[in-house]
């Protein structure tokens, strides 16, 4: 038996918690939050020890492992202490708030055999893993150009009063949401080589954008874009989007379905000349225990299984996820120096500085040439 | 003479449930298998209209058992219930609550516990109970998650009030969610409410039939009714179909089936013929937008009942 650690109980905690308290491997043994109504109510209605604070909770508790789903801005920390203390790992998503902390983060694990998993759950959904397959078997050939799209109705109000609509504390869509857009890309095709066209726009949060799109260029010749909106009323759930386009043929997923475009049929994986469509049914593999989606179960039960057969070498590796982290600050950066001006044609956003060198030289140009 | 006695004593202890359930999926714009289709539903049924239209088809059909979920428009439609309560005056309705999209922003805005607060004070009969959440904070949920998860059954259940509720279900997210922490105490908790305070029977709605079935038999609640997919495909039952057709045939609890289409991975006579061919399963949800699917679904199951 594992014994496992929670630090952080919000909404992925608790869905967390759900899905690995059944499982055979595992003994919970500790959870820590901040909140005191959360370590009430679990003292009252789950025999399980409670903390508030995680470096008091690793002392104690002799765990294997934590599950760390607090805010994106204290992952770092709360991440090199449980990798000096020989933890395995799992992160919710995204891994860092900057590539630097991300670096630093892997040499705390140098030389050290233990699991290390962020939560980009995508890498785990059937369709996705399927598309990956198909890539890797060059069915569609090279691949010269991509879209990535994902939308959410997650945000439709400024809202202050969470982490999630604050800066400081590693909020808006950027890191919130279009981290798995961005992910799903370096995923399935990696990671570009230089993001250009960058803009983050607001729809309604003052401290945080809640657009963001880019394109991605690559050394190899492909190029594609991600355009992300998490204010978009016109999605039930969040939506990923992703056509993919290649010398000899085309792919259009989601997390249901693909429609696969060849030019020539495919009888080593049954696929005739044209389009063909694959739903979820047609592969979809029941989970051990299911809670919110076959995906979530499954990226936790393999992360078991790592710790288990003492492999390291994991899918959604910090590793991985550093490179998603490195496009996200790629694209923060890219998207400030493309800002024109406040009050010129680019209404890129009011969350960028307003006062960066670049702007105001361009609003002195604009001036001298009205 | 003690065959009717046995009889009798087994339909007290599982009173029948209505074979043919109609489904409300479709007018939300749910469809498991197609972002596109779930779209084109939800365009379709974007008036109230174009949703009673179909319900009154499907009663017109023969069928008097509805699933609603708790949604923002189950209000309306019970209004229409309501307001047509001589036509419908054999509806039986099965709800199922909470309809936990609508609480999802405000979850992720505002963590579980100022969501519950914001959703018990939002409701004016609270009043008493929102002056506790008011003065003493969060105390409430501290002491009593029970007496809170009562609040939130009478608040859902407001929209079905004069309607006739056959079965309360507990949703599957809450389900399933619960499920994992293992908290007998909620499960029992919700039992005995419905069955106190709505003077009807609880159900339970999963994505994990065969280890609800178990968990729920050993929180002693005897025959319990469970809601989950059940199909040829395999899909949505998890750990696996074996597992379901293993605890089919305990016959321990009143199964009842849904998404028995799989999405539409199964065809659907061979969808109707697998399901009614396993032992036990009391009702079958379906959920279908025109007249002629509706009438030839009910008369498939009523063939091979």
């Amino acid at each position: 038996m594992f014994r496992a650690g929670f630090i952080g109980f919000g909404r992925m905690g608790i869905a967390h918690f759900s899905i690995l308290n059944s499982h055979p491997s595992v003994e919970i043994a500790a959870i820590c939050d901040q909140s005191n109504t959360m370590l009430n109510v679990l003292k009252k209605y789950v025999d399980i020890g409670t903390y508030s604070d995680y470096q008091e909770m690793i002392d104690e508790a002799e765990l294997d492992f934590v599950i760390i789903s607090t805010p994106s801005d204290s992952h770092s920390e709360i991440i090199n202490v449980a990798i000096d203390n020989n933890l395995h790992t799992f992160v919710e998503k995204p891994f860092a708030l900057t590539a630097a902390d991300g670096q630093e983060t892997l040499t705390h694990l140098e030389g050290k055999n233990l699991v290390n998993q962020v939560g980009y759950v995508n890498r785990f959904n059937e369709v996705f893993m399927e598309i990956k397959r198909l890539l890797a078997s060059g069915l569609i050939g090279e691949v010269k150009n991509f879209s990535s799209e994902m939308y959410g109705a997650t945000v439709l109000k400024d809202s202050k009063a969470s982490w999630r609509g604050k800066r400081k504390t590693g909020g808006g869509c950027m890191y919130e949401f279009a981290s798995h857009c961005i992910d799903l890309v370096v995923y399935l095709l990696g990671q570009p080589d230089k993001v250009i066209g960058s803009v983050m726009q607001s729809v309604y949060s003052s401290d945080v954008e809640d657009l963001v799109s880019s394109t991605f260029i690559y050394n190899n010749g492909c190029s594609g874009t991600i355009m992300v909106n998490w204010s978009d009323e016109s999605f039930r759930k969040p939506t990923n989007i992703i056509t993919i386009f290649g010398s000899k043929g085309k792919i259009v997923a989601d997390k249901h379905a693909y429609k696969l475009f060849l030019k020539e049929a495919d009888q080593a994986n049954g696929f005739h000349k044209g389009w063909n469509t694959r739903c979820i049914t047609d592969f979809a593999k029941s989970v051990r225990f299911y809670v919110r989606g076959n995906e979530f179960t499954r990226q936790l039960d393999y992360f078991i299984d790592c710790i288990n057969q003492g492999r390291a070498d994991n899918i959604a590796s910090f590793a991985e996820a550093l490179k998603t982290d490195i496009v996200m600050e790629e694209i923060t950066k890219d998207a400030s120096q493309s800002l024109v001006a406040e009050d010129g044609w680019s209404q890129a956003s009011p969350i960028l500085p307003k006062s960066s060198r670049r702007s105001s030289i361009w609003k002195k140009f604009w001036e001298y040439l009205k | 003479m003690e065959k009717i006695l046995g009889v009798l004593e087994i339909m007290q202890k599982k009173p029948m449930l209505d074979r043919v359930i109609f489904g409300d999926n479709q007018f939300f714009g749910i469809n498991h298998m197609s972002e596109e289709k779930a779209q084109a539903l939800s365009e379709r049924f974007r008036d109230l209209k174009a949703i009673t239209d179909v319900i009154d088809i499907a009663y017109d059909c023969g069928i008097r058992a509805f699933m609603l979920n708790t949604h923002e428009i189950a209000k309306d439609i019970c209004d229409h219930w309501r307001q047509n309560s001589t036509r419908f005056a054999d509806i039986r309705l099965y709800p199922s609550m909470p309809y936990a999209h609508k609480y999802a922003n405000a979850v992720a805005e505002k963590g579980i516990f100022g969501a519950l607060k914001d959703i018990i004070m939002a409701d004016s009969s609270m009043g008493e109970i929102a002056g506790m959440l008011t003065k003493g904070g969060a105390s409430l949920f501290s002491k009593d998650m029970i007496k809170v998860m009562q609040l939130l059954v009478d608040i859902e259940m407001k929209a079905f009030r004069d309607l006739n509720v056959r079965v309360i279900f507990l949703q599957n997210i809450v389900t399933d969610l619960l499920l994992g922490f293992g908290v007998k105490d909620a499960f029992i908790g919700f039992a005995s409410y419905i069955k106190e305070k709505y003077e009807t029977e609880p159900g339970f709605v999963t994505m994990n039939m065969p280890k609800l079935a178990e968990f729920l038999l050993d929180c002693g609640i005897e025959n319990p009714i469970i809601c989950s997919a059940i199909n040829k495909a395999g899909y949505f039952m998890n750990p696996d179909i074996e597992s379901y057709e293993k605890t089919l045939k305990e016959n321990k609890i009143r199964p009842i089936a849904m998404s028995i289409l799989a999405s539409g991975a199964v065809k659907p006579k061979e969808a109707v013929e697998y399901v009614c061919r396993q032992p036990a399963i009391q009702s079958i949800v379906f959920g279908a937008s025109s007249r002629q699917h509706i009438e030839e679904t009910k008369e498939l199951i009523e063939s091979f009942s």
